[in-house]
């Protein structure tokens, strides 16, 4: 399927293709731009290695994109980013033109998003992104997964609600606070 | 209080949507790096393979010939450094025969007036076959004859007469499956024409000419052709007259006569309803010569 003389030129083409993708995945996936960044290149290495003996048997996106699930959730292992990223997000935020208390507001909203987020398992975490975020299709979802489709649902639903749960306490602690 | 969407919108626009410039391109630039690093180590991989598969090659090659010396055993290697011989593997069949209308016969074997009688379940081109499969056996070729009774079975599952190709197909798919050395087959019929037509004297004494068929409807008939013009030549060259030469059917009603199965797959008639029997044994025997010829590579 891929001529392996070819390898640079197949490569770099897919990279161009997949690489906003896959990062935009990795960086709610980790919570920040440099994580994401090192992970995307992970990924793309590991694409690189297996391009030859990638079968087509999935197509191209969703064997990506699930190699990009292995890599975040071995980095997720490796170490719990939960506590790290604290610091470094709020370091990101950048302020836009806005009233101070409003602007504390939505920080405050995006920094509980992001808490509740880092708070849900792994597996929940890559369902809620590939589905809401990537817009991936529940078929393409479930081959990147290697799960049926119906656990897909169940998960993504469940994700949801746990968010909502989390947020809800949250932000209404949030609100109650900045009055 | 939240809808899905919100909170996606959120979190979209919560982190940089875009990697910075320069580490696309740092990136970009260490794939291309590591994909030429690979591309070499591939190279050299199938260097090495290649050249220990050539040294392989070359010391079972003058082994041979050193070890052959004194013996009289020749063997060529061909292009892929397998070796190959124009002899016949006696233990595989190569030929296979079958009759798609077995109960073709002929009129001077019944004894019947009636030339409407020219079907029978025992005196009939099966005979035929088995003579040619006789034949090629004493060439020390192997031939599988399909003696299956064609016209019972459409009979017993009340098939129209048009599906006989479909019933013969069925042992004959089984037996490709089974053996990879068959090289040639041959189904097997009579003609309907007159005597004149069907019967040569040749040295003074009668036999039945033969007449090769091809669907011009299959997905081989070009090879198929070649096959039949080939065997045609040959028996022109032997017996001027013996072949009535290739005809291209099957066009209207539509039929394959499963030549599709295989390059060397045609039809062949064997004299006609006029015909004895004897006088197609004639025309076996000679046929599987141009066999044997064909497969040996002299045509």
């Amino acid at each position: 399927m891929v001529d392996s003389n070819n390898l640079e030129s197949r490569i770099v083409e897919i990279y161009n293709l997949y690489y906003l993708d896959v990062y935009r995945f990795l960086v709610c996936f980790s919570g920040n731009q440099n994580d994401a960044e090192d992970l995307t290149q992970e990924v793309f290495i590991r694409v690189l290695k297996s391009l030859t003996n990638f079968n087509g048997r999935y197509n191209l996106k969703t064997w990506i994109f699930s190699i990009a699930k292995h890599v975040a959730v071995d980095h997720y292992r490796k170490k719990r980013f939960v506590s790290l990223f604290k610091d470094v997000f709020f370091n990101q935020l950048s302020s836009n033109e806005k009233k101070p208390d409003e602007v504390f507001e939505v920080t405050e909203l995006k920094r509980c998003i992001h808490e509740a987020i880092a708070k849900l398992k792994p597996n929940y975490r890559a369902v809620m992104i590939l589905r809401g975020i990537s817009e991936c299709s529940i078929k393409e979802t479930s081959d990147i997964l290697q799960c049926s489709e119906a656990k897909v649902k169940v998960d993504y639903h469940r994700a949801l609600k746990e968010l909502k749960r989390k947020l809800n306490i949250d932000i209404e602690g949030v609100l109650t606070n900045a009055k | 209080m939240q809808n899905d969407k919100e909170i996606f919108d959120m979190l979209k626009d919560m982190y940089p949507q875009h990697p910075s410039k320069k580490f696309v391109a740092l990136t970009e630039n260490t794939l291309r790096q590591q994909a030429r690093s690979m591309n070499k180590k591939r190279i050299i991989t199938k260097f090495s393979v290649m050249t220990s598969v050539f040294l392989v090659c070359s010391f079972i090659f003058s082994w041979l010939i050193l070890s052959n010396e004194d013996s009289k055993v020749s063997i060529e290697i061909n292009g892929y450094g397998t070796a190959s011989s124009n002899a016949i593997d006696e233990k595989e069949p190569v030929v296979y025969i079958y009759h798609s209308h077995n109960t073709e016969s002929f009129i001077p074997e019944l004894q019947t007036e009636k030339s409407n009688q020219m079907f029978s379940h025992t005196k009939n081109v099966t005979l035929v076959g088995k003579e040619l499969s006789k034949a090629l056996k004493k060439l020390q070729i192997k031939a599988i004859h399909d003696e299956t009774d064609i016209a019972g079975i459409l009979k017993r599952k009340g098939l129209p007469f048009s599906d006989s190709y479909k019933v013969s197909r069925e042992n004959l798919q089984q037996a490709l499956a089974e053996h990879n050395s068959i090289r040639m087959i041959f189904d097997i019929h009579r003609d309907s024409l007159k005597r004149q037509d069907s019967t040569i004297e040749i040295k003074g004494e009668n036999y039945a000419r033969i007449q090769f068929t091809v669907s011009k409807t299959s997905v081989n008939y070009e090879v198929n052709k070649k096959f039949a013009t080939q065997l045609h030549k040959q028996l022109e060259e032997l017996y001027p007259g013996l072949s009535r030469g290739v005809e291209e059917k099957g066009v209207t009603p539509e039929n394959t006569y499963n030549q599709e199965l295989h390059d060397n797959s045609i039809l062949l008639n064997i004299g006609s309803i006029e015909n004895t029997l004897e006088e197609t044994y004639r025309t076996t025997d000679i046929f599987a010569q141009v066999v044997k010829n064909y497969l040996e590579g002299r045509n």
